[in-house]
């Protein structure tokens, strides 16, 4: 009998009894081979996912595995070596209070959609995102340097905004804001609108709507922007190797390190960088991941 | 006492009202989807700021347009809303969701007692993610009611909750609103649902306000063939003499089988289609030209292609639409 003309469900006894003993054939043959595809293609994705994520943390890998305990100590152990650590984290800090005070409200009105043709608004913080850093410094020295209207007005209150501090933070300042505003305004807008009704029908003024609702739940996002911002400005460059060389921060001092002795020397500073600039946006990681956590009971 | 009187643009129509709520009154706005239902509460909550008119809660002046021109923000009013979405925040617990309101804080007896009757005992510290719908509703509502507002709004608070939740919900909330004598106002797109709360009725179509009394008789006595239609008559069949135009509109649940001449119009009609409704049937009738279904208590025999029905008491309308009387008696039509 031929398995393709058996009948699906046996009328009679034998070849009843021969089909099921078949039929699987038909199927079958399909099944496993859908299964191993299936199988396949999970353990590709996985190894591809774990190829990538090595590959991210290469260069930390790299550093870790070329950094000897005697470049560490000598390259630290050197006069002043620890201040470009102190200028970076001064600065960093700064820069992260003046987001906060000056950005915050920007990025509440962009989330709000309260400003007028909102659109131009945005296009406007995403240009000093889409311009290098490098091309940023560059325009800095046009628009704030010692010759221009700001420069002069700036030094009348003996504040200059070429080679010192604060050239410094308002380099990382302008590297660090769009990233802060998207991120921020991000997190507002997650904000449900209906909860914020809801609380100010219940007796609260928008400023205590704002300190116990919009604040609480936004703030796991806006710890995420401000740890993204903390990290742009610990690592900020481009600008900053214009507009402010002196005084150095770790990325300059890497720089001039790695030009006047070569990388060996420059290793160690690297490290310095990854230690003092990862735990706050791993900290705000954390936090926010729990605080989401406890949300959802 | 609650007052409203205002006129409220949207895209397509003005929302025109003028509304009176007493104190313990509870009154519902009963209306398609998109009549403005919704428009009126968030006027009288302060959302949205009418073109014109005035609203005054116990006394108090909440907007006016007129001078001196007044528009009391939303956290002065004391009138709490509770819409679909109980928007619940996510972030306190059940506990501290239903104490939000600055003047729940100081009672803490209040919250307990509040939280026993609403089943919300055990689940105090609980956050609002780990609830169920009918959870996080009865949570909304003992958050609004621990506010001490002046005036509540229920804007189709209970969609999506089965019908015992419904009912119970809406037993309590009739009995804190009588016993606070508030007056409240609730929002519904199902008519048993409105009836099942309110003490006073009104029909809404594209922002007007068509017609306004005790459930019962804006449902029995519709003031016209829109509120009829609204209020669900199916059918309307001719009930005047030849050629007035006059028309009985007929409710499927106001339909008894057999001529019955003394307690309505007696109608002969071609059963066209049925189908078991409940505990009773519906049978597609058509009479003349008219077609409607009606619901009754047995079905039809299969071979009877004529059925004989009585519609009870029907109203009648004009050829212009509005509510006219048929006479002393009533009047017969058939085929």
């Amino acid at each position: 009998m031929s398995w393709a003309a058996s009948p699906p469900s046996g009328a009679g006894g034998a070849p009843g009894n021969q089909s099921p003993a078949r039929r699987p054939a038909g199927p079958l043959p399909g099944l496993p081979g859908a299964g191993g595809l299936r199988a396949v293609a999970g353990a590709a994705s996985l190894a591809a996912t774990l190829v990538i994520w090595i590959a991210l943390l290469g260069p930390v890998i790299a550093l870790a595995t070329h950094l000897s305990w005697h470049e560490i100590t000598t390259s630290l152990s050197a006069p002043g070596a620890w201040d470009p650590l102190v200028v970076s984290l001064e600065s960093g800090a700064v820069t992260l209070a003046v987001l906060l005070l000056v950005c915050t409200p920007l990025s509440w009105r962009l989330a709000r959609g309260t400003l007028p043709l909102p659109r131009v608004w945005e296009a406007g913080v995403l240009c000093s995102l889409l311009l290098p850093p490098l091309v940023i410094g560059l325009l800095l020295i046009f628009m704030v340097g010692p010759f221009t209207p700001i420069g002069a007005a700036l030094g009348h209150l003996h504040l200059s905004a070429t080679n010192t501090f604060f050239a410094l933070v308002v380099a990382e300042v302008y590297e660090s804001a769009p990233y802060y505003v998207l991120g921020a305004q991000a997190a507002f807008a997650g904000v449900d609108e209906s909860m914020q009704q809801q609380a100010a029908l219940l007796g609260d003024r928008p400023l205590r709507v704002f300190r116990r609702v919009t604040l609480p739940l936004a703030a796991p996002g806006l710890a995420m922007a401000m740890a993204v911002a903390w990290a742009r400005a610990m690592g900020a460059f481009g600008a900053v190797v214009i507009v402010a060389y002196h005084p150095f921060g770790l990325p300059l001092q890497i720089w001039t390190t790695l030009q006047q002795t070569g990388l060996p020397s420059a290793l160690p500073f690297a490290l310095v960088l990854l230690v003092v600039a990862l735990p706050l946006p791993l900290a705000a990681y954390i936090w926010s991941a729990r605080a989401r956590g406890r949300r959802r009971g | 006492m609650l007052e409203a009187d205002v006129e409220v643009d949207r895209r397509d129509f003005t929302v025109r009202a003028a509304l009176r709520v007493a104190p313990g009154e509870r009154l519902a706005l009963f209306g398609p989807s998109g009549a403005g239902k919704t428009t009126l509460l968030e006027t009288i909550a302060g959302l949205v700021p009418p073109r014109r008119g005035r609203v005054q809660l116990a006394g108090r002046v909440l907007t006016s347009t007129g001078r001196p021109a007044r528009a009391v923000p939303p956290w002065q009013r004391r009138v709490g809303l509770l819409r679909q979405d109980p928007a619940l925040f996510p972030h306190l617990s059940v506990r501290r969701n239903l104490a939000y309101a600055p003047a729940a804080a100081a009672s803490g007896a209040e919250l307990a007692g509040l939280a026993g009757v609403l089943g919300l005992a055990g689940l105090l510290d609980a956050m609002p993610a780990r609830l169920s719908g009918g959870q996080a509703h009865r949570v909304a509502l003992g958050r609004l009611l621990l506010a001490h507002c002046d005036a509540l709004l229920l804007d189709e608070p209970y969609n999506g909750l089965d019908a015992g939740l419904r009912r119970t919900l809406t037993e309590l909330v009739i009995g804190l609103v009588t016993e606070r004598g508030i007056p409240a106002i609730l929002v519904a797109h199902e008519l048993a649902e409105a009836q099942a709360f309110a003490s006073r009725l009104a029909i809404i179509d594209r922002g007007a306000v068509l017609q306004d009394g005790t459930p019962r008789d804006v449902v029995l006595r519709p003031a016209s063939r829109r509120v009829a239609e609204l209020v669900g008559y199916r059918g309307f069949v001719p009930a005047g003499q030849d050629g007035d135009g006059i028309v009985a509109g007929v409710h499927p649940d106001r339909v008894t089988s057999g001529a019955h001449p003394g307690r309505g119009i007696v109608l002969t009609g071609i059963v066209c289609g049925g189908r078991p409704a409940g505990a009773s049937w519906e049978a597609d009738l058509r009479v003349g030209t008219a077609e409607f279904s009606c619901r009754l208590a047995d079905q039809p025999e299969a071979s009877a292609g004529e059925l004989v029905v009585t519609a009870l008491d029907p109203p009648c309308f004009g050829p212009d639409g509005s509510a006219v009387r048929a006479g002393g008696r009533p009047v017969e039509a058939g085929t």
